[in-house]
């Protein structure tokens, strides 16, 4: 199954290496969700300030719709799903290795938001590791739901408007912890981020877990 | 390094690296046009030093 | 139309106009930091006044303008050549990298003088939207298709990027902006400049355009190169590969719901 994760991973980042769909399209778009929002916001320097963690939040989990979708895009094609089932690659190696490179992507993603909301938003991180970490939870979870929510909605037709409604509900707690973990870490204010940290965490598992068990017979059925 | 320095600094820079890499590109496609023209050399021998 | 793409001999006074960039830019930093003297309210600061402007005006007015005009001599009948749309999307790009260079070096005169790296205020909101836009027409350019389909998108899309330039241009007239208004041309603004440091920025305006213009003969050069030896079937037998679905891309035109701009 690693194997095969490892295999599947390195496929799909390479594909995102010689497309560039990633970098020209979907951090450009997260940019974009900060600009908007701030024009949403409005000019005053205090609301933007208090508002960063989630106008970072919200980007990031917009973005990883679009993540998502291209990462489900890249089998789209004629019979090229069938042929993945049909190899033989271990469909939890599938998931394990699409969510990675999902993940990857969606970490590299982050580092640029993070430039992003520190500069236009006038903010600085004071906690880092409760940052990091809560960055690092946060994708595990983003990953394993968004490519399990992306198989469900692979084969429809209206993939493209399903995708959004199905998986960001579910993505909502992640927003919800990790605005707070990132409030605290701007606060300065360790122990109150922790506690989110500790919501952060049984979700990452539970969709891992979710993902790895329920991915082959999804794909069996899709 | 004051903001006056940072300032020059970072539009020369920026200019020289992307003068450096248009220049980089447009040798890269002159030679994958000499590539892809074979009739054009009627000895065979490649113009260019090596191959891609 | 589908002729052959001819690549036309790289022309001599291209070089020239680089070289002639490169000695004007020379002086002008020259000229910048050492011989003008440091301004009586901002200092050495003033400094950037020799950078930031010309690099804003070959952002917005010179790249906008050739975008938007190479655009509309497309997308017009009696003028369509790939010449226009070519020349459109290399202005964009090197327009691109002016607009970001302008958000930094702009960034960094407002950091000592107004004490943020960032503020939106409309000058600087709508410079970074037009760098956004700029960003999706080159992704929108990237998406394999074939020549006349990609031209026809791309010159509409510039033309929206061009929406902006007039908007960035009054901003600081239309709103209320930390910003200040024309600096020559504006009695108000608390900083003189004559003398020296008048010469010197006009000369900064100089030396950033023929750089400009180099960059924009460059990028179009290799424009042309990638059309020539561009196979289309392969590159959409490529981006089949890469999992974009090409007849999906140019129906729909662009990628589905969020699709940059207003591409038809």
């Amino acid at each position: 199954m690693w194997h095969d994760a490892v295999l599947v991973a390195g496929k799909d980042l390479r594909i995102e290496a010689r497309s560039r769909v990633g970098l020209w399209q979907v951090v450009p778009f997260a940019l974009l969700v900060l600009v908007l929002l701030a024009f949403a916001i409005g000019p005053d320097q205090a609301s933007l300030r208090h508002a960063a963690p989630g106008i970072f939040w919200v980007a990031l989990l917009f973005s990883t719709v679009l993540a998502i979708q291209r990462s489900v895009a890249i089998e789209s094609g004629e019979g090229t799903r069938d042929g993945l089932r049909l190899s033989g690659i271990d469909p939890a190696g599938i998931f394990l290795g699409k969510a990675a490179a999902v993940g990857l992507q969606l970490l590299a993603l982050q580092v640029v938001l993070w430039a992003g909301v520190t500069f236009l938003f006038d903010v600085q991180v004071h906690v880092v590791w409760l940052a990091v970490v809560a960055s690092l939870l946060a994708t595990v979870g983003l990953a394993c739901a968004g490519v399990l929510y992306g198989a469900l909605s692979a084969g429809l037709r209206v993939r493209d408007t399903l995708l959004p409604l199905l998986v960001l509900p579910v993505l909502a707690p992640i927003l919800l912890a990790g605005s707070k973990a990132w409030e605290a870490a701007l606060n300065g204010n360790a122990s109150s981020g922790t506690q989110w940290l500790k919501v952060l965490v049984p979700f990452a598992l539970i969709y891992l877990v979710v993902g790895v068990v329920v991915y082959g017979p999804l794909q069996e059925a899709a | 390094m004051s903001y006056v320095d940072a300032g020059y600094a970072a539009a020369l820079g920026t200019m020289l690296v992307y003068a450096v890499t248009l220049v980089v590109r447009r040798r890269r496609w002159e030679r994958a046009l000499k590539m892809s023209e074979p009739a054009a050399e009627p000895d065979g021998a490649p113009v260019r030093g090596e191959p891609s | 139309m589908t002729e052959q793409v001819i690549v036309p001999r790289r022309p001599r006074w291209l070089d020239v106009v680089g070289i002639l960039g490169i000695v004007a830019l020379g002086f002008t930093v020259w000229l910048g930091l050492w011989i003008t003297p440091p301004d009586v309210v901002q200092g050495n600061l003033a400094r950037l006044l020799y950078v930031h402007p010309a690099v804003a005006t070959v952002a917005l007015y010179w790249a906008g303008g050739v975008a938007a005009g190479g655009s509309l001599l497309y997308l017009w009948p009696r003028t369509r050549s790939f010449f226009w749309d070519r020349l459109a999307a290399s202005a964009v790009e090197v327009g691109a990298v002016f607009s970001a260079l302008t958000l930094v070096t702009g960034s960094l005169w407002g950091r000592p003088v107004w004490g943020v790296w960032w503020t939106w205020d409309a000058r600087l909101t709508s410079t970074a939207l037009l760098l956004l836009l700029e960003i999706g027409y080159l992704a929108l350019r990237r998406v394999p298709a074939d020549l006349d389909v990609r031209a026809k998108r791309c010159a509409v899309a510039a033309l929206l990027v061009a929406v902006d330039v007039p908007i960035v241009h009054f901003s600081v007239d239309w709103w209320n902006t930390l910003h200040q208004g024309g600096t020559i041309l504006d009695p108000g603004f608390d900083l003189h400049v004559h003398g020296i440091m008048l010469w010197t920025m006009g000369l900064s305006f100089v030396a950033f355009t023929l750089v400009f213009v180099w960059l924009l003969g460059v990028r179009y050069q290799v424009e042309v190169l990638q059309d020539a030896v561009g196979d289309q079937e392969l590159e959409v037998s490529l981006s089949e590969r890469w999992g974009e679905d090409a007849d999906l891309v140019s129906v729909a035109g662009g990628r589905a719901p969020h699709g940059s701009g207003g591409a038809a």
